[in-house]
């Protein structure tokens, strides 16, 4: 059976239930999702609050990039049935989510957790997505700290 | 050559605008491209190390020949998620 791929970038709210069943095939006995949700108030060092996030897309080559991130999953962890990536970008307030990631497999012990893990640091390193946060003192783009390499 | 350029994120904010389209040498060089940027858009400067190129719609280096009718985008470092 054909291994579902799904990536997009989307202003649409995430769904999870929708997105798991199109990466579930008969042969799926384990999915991982993992996803990331705006946060309302930051503890530590760098304690503040924030208001909402705006995020922005260099949309298609950020769809390439999550198409590129999802094909180096399936070369790293053959044993992944389905693989689904989606970014949700625009104004995003606390607690909403706005990355999802869920791999499948036959069992939980194939490396998908790993997989999920590697699909989320991925789409952090190489795919064109900024966020500005804005809270109640100002706004500033959050920047990244990886630089890829040419071609990557 | 003409060439379109993108800029997004901060490096929108510095240049005022989202994108532009600049009649440039041909055989231009990613790099010098960004400098003639920075000229008329000095704020570019402030940002200068971490400004990532995109050449049709591919991450460059500095040395990268912009081929024609290319489309270039000027960002920083990514951080979505």
């Amino acid at each position: 059976m054909d291994h579902p791929t799904i990536t997009a970038i989307t202003n649409d709210a995430l769904n999870l239930d929708a997105l798991i069943a199109q990466v579930t095939l008969p042969s799926t006995g384990a999915a991982v999702v993992f996803s990331g949700i705006v946060r309302g108030v930051t503890a530590g060092g760098d304690a503040h609050e924030t208001s909402y996030l705006e995020y922005e897309a260099y949309q298609p080559m950020a769809e390439k990039k999550l198409r590129q991130v999802a094909e180096e999953i399936r070369s790293r962890w053959p044993s992944v049935e389905g693989i689904a990536i989606v970014q949700r970008i625009g104004r995003l307030y606390p607690q909403t989510p706005t990355v999802l990631i869920v791999c499948t497999a036959a069992h939980r012990d194939t490396g998908v957790f790993e997989a999920a893990r590697y699909g989320i640091d991925r789409l952090k390193e190489i795919v064109p997505v900024w966020k500005k946060e804005v809270s109640p003192n100002g706004e500033f783009w959050v920047e990244g700290d990886y630089i890829p390499r040419s071609g990557e | 050559m003409k060439v379109k350029i993108l800029f997004f994120a901060s490096l929108s904010d510095y240049t005022g605008m989202k994108n532009i389209e600049m009649e440039v040498p041909e055989g231009i060089t990613v790099e010098k491209l960004k400098e003639i940027l920075t000229e008329k858009f000095p704020r570019m400067a402030t940002a200068q190390k971490s400004i990532m190129t995109a050449v049709n719609r591919e991450y460059a280096d500095g040395e990268q020949k912009i081929p024609m009718d290319a489309e270039i985008a000027f960002f920083p470092p990514v951080s979505g998620g």
